[in-house]
């Protein structure tokens, strides 16, 4: 799968899970970035990740993951 | 050994003399011996001897069996089963017996369990958290266990972070704890100052505070109205200025040695909600519960399931938030009980905040809408201010249950709130609750200091900000901290140094 096609995927699962459909993420990407995106709502965009891309993140990437471009390389190694 | 007392700073200067003298890379040996000495200082038994080496073996052959097994869960549960066993033993066999006496009560048995005394290590509650979160580090891949039993004795027994945390993780401090470092005097005179600071918040406001808090709630049947809304009111600065000064010291003395630990407060009494409040309160423990307890919790498969019934049911809004609130639940109970084995905290550092939270996360956007209709502004200071307020009113009601060390204590306190009388506040009888006038006075104003140095945090070190003034001022401002410390801190008959709150937990 190329980059692009993932980050539209991912595109698509943001706007899902923070309603707003004009979020459009780049590599560089945080959870500064995401007004919604708190500790909270974190672990259900990480759910909504995983199953559109039918992989599995392990407990630390999730702690640890930086910023989107960080989530896109697990995401790359993994399908 | 209590950080405020004479002996721990003899005991600081000791070990950081030697640390600076000895070879470097000898250095991490003389901080394990200093530990050691300061975890069993008064407290050397067979008993506490016997939790330091069971924690420290326990950790120490489960993390290498979870590198190397192929039964990695095996070992990990074994791990954390044995380090929980022993802490709740430790710490909560006495809930446990409260709660059995209930139900015998109920049955009209007239059987009840006496109560027991454990003679704890001190920072228990503290490194075996720690302990905890190494070995799920491991199991996780994100670190290799550490070979050498001793450094592992020194990470979970490093002395400063004993009495009041903040809790550390192994991949953040291993290079700091086990390298090398110089003598600083940039980083000395930085990290004195912290210590000056922290002496402040304690000597000078925290027990102040605690000689009115204590007098009322120790006399609620005398004291009631005014004095135990004050009371209500400056319990949580007590607290507050007891924990950021305990861990100001503790930040500077590591500061000295070399070794940064991780922020543990953030200017709390500037949150608008209760969310951010605890976003900035305690931050490490948070961190902690988020990343060990919260996350794993949540990425379950049951609750997954659960999200999935529940968005079937209620849609996706409510049902994505009820497995959320579950969690939080859960979490804010583990947080209550945490602090101690007493339902008073589980109710006041636990469940009320979580209602609280539940509350302002429910009710947002009905607050936003009315407050759209009747055009009320909400990035303006007035309004923020009031939401400043009513955090501090709400944090402070849950803390009357955190304080009182029994439900019908808190109950009294709060029935005491209504029987207000105005004349008090005008005849000076108010000053007989333990504080007179002239210490009221140094409450005030040392108060106002915090405020103001709390405000200049916000925009940046306020340290880096005194560094940066002309030496007389930079002076001038030391020297007054010093003598403040010496001249108004509470040292009197009534002060008892090993009194610290959070030291219990």
């Amino acid at each position: 799968m190329k980059k692009d096609e993932i980050y539209e995927r991912l595109n698509k699962v943001f706007r899902d899970i923070f309603d707003d459909d004009s979020i459009v993420v780049t590599e560089s990407t945080t959870s500064n970035d995401i007004e919604d995106w708190d500790s909270l709502e974190h672990i259900n965009l990480i759910v909504a990740i995983e199953q559109e891309f039918n992989m599995k993140f392990n407990m630390n990437e999730v702690t640890t993951m930086k910023n989107v471009g960080e989530m896109v390389d697990i995401i790359i190694s993994r399908i | 050994m209590v950080l405020t007392t004479l002996i721990f700073a003899i005991f600081c200067i000791i070990t950081l003399l030697i640390y600076f003298v000895v070879p470097k890379k000898i250095q991490w040996i003389i901080l394990f011996v200093s530990s050691f000495i300061f975890l069993f200082y008064n407290n050397l038994t067979i008993g506490t001897i016997c939790q330091a080496v069971t924690i420290l073996l326990t950790t120490y052959f489960s993390s290498i069996l979870i590198e190397k097994s192929n039964h990695k869960k095996r070992y990990l549960l074994l791990g954390i089963g044995i380090i929980l066993g022993l802490l709740i033993y430790l710490k909560y066999t006495n809930l446990f017996l409260v709660s059995f006496n209930h139900i015998l009560g109920m049955l009209h048995s007239s059987f009840r369990f006496s109560f027991v005394k454990r003679n704890s290590l001190i920072g228990v509650s503290y490194y075996s958290l720690i302990m905890i979160s190494y070995l799920i580090d491991i199991y996780r891949g994100a670190i290799k266990p550490q070979k050498n039993i001793f450094k592992l004795g020194l990470f979970m027994s490093y002395f400063p972070i004993l009495t009041s945390g903040p809790f550390i993780r192994y991949k953040d401090i291993e290079s700091d704890l086990y390298g090398r470092h110089k003598f600083n005097y940039e980083r000395m005179r930085s990290g004195l100052i912290r210590i000056l600071w922290g002496l402040f918040k304690i000597l000078v406001i925290s027990e102040r505070l605690g000689y009115f808090i204590d007098t009322v709630w120790g006399n609620l049947e005398v004291y009631s109205g005014a004095f135990s809304i004050i009371a209500i009111l400056f319990f949580p600065l007590q607290l507050y200025t007891n924990f950021s000064g305990s861990i100001d010291i503790i930040m500077g003395i590591s500061e000295i040695i070399g070794i940064n630990l991780p922020e543990n407060f953030n200017t709390p009494f500037f949150s608008k909600t209760v969310t951010e409040l605890w976003r900035r309160w305690h931050i490490t423990l948070g961190a902690w519960l988020k990343d060990y307890i919260f996350y794993p919790l949540q990425k379950s498969d049951f609750m997954q399931k659960i999200g999935k019934i529940c968005k079937n049911k209620f849609g996706k809004k409510i049902g994505k938030k009820i497995p959320l609130y579950l969690s939080m639940l859960l979490m804010w109970i583990l947080i209550g009980a945490w602090h101690g084995g007493l339902y008073t905290f589980i109710i006041g550092s636990g469940i009320l905040q979580f209602i609280f939270i539940f509350l302002e996360d429910t009710l947002q956007p009905i607050s936003k809408k009315i407050n759209k209709k009747l055009g009320i502004k909400e990035d303006v200071f007035s309004y923020k201010l009031y939401q400043i307020v009513r955090t501090y009113l709400l944090f402070s009601f849950a803390m009357i249950f955190f304080r009182a060390g029994s439900v019908s204590n808190a109950i009294s306190m709060i029935t005491n709130v209504f029987k207000f009388k105005f004349s008090v506040l005008s005849d000076g009888v108010i000053y007989m609750a333990g504080l007179d006038r002239s210490n009221f006075k140094v409450l005030i104003i040392s108060l106002f200091i915090l405020f103001v140095v709390q405000l200049l945090k916000r925009s940046g070190s306020v340290r880096e900000k005194l560094f940066n003034q002309n030496i007389v001022f930079r002076w001038a401002i030391i020297y007054i901290l010093i003598f403040s410390i010496i001249i108004f801190g509470c040292y009197g008959p009534g002060y008892d140094s090993t009194t610290f709150i959070y030291r219990q937990f």
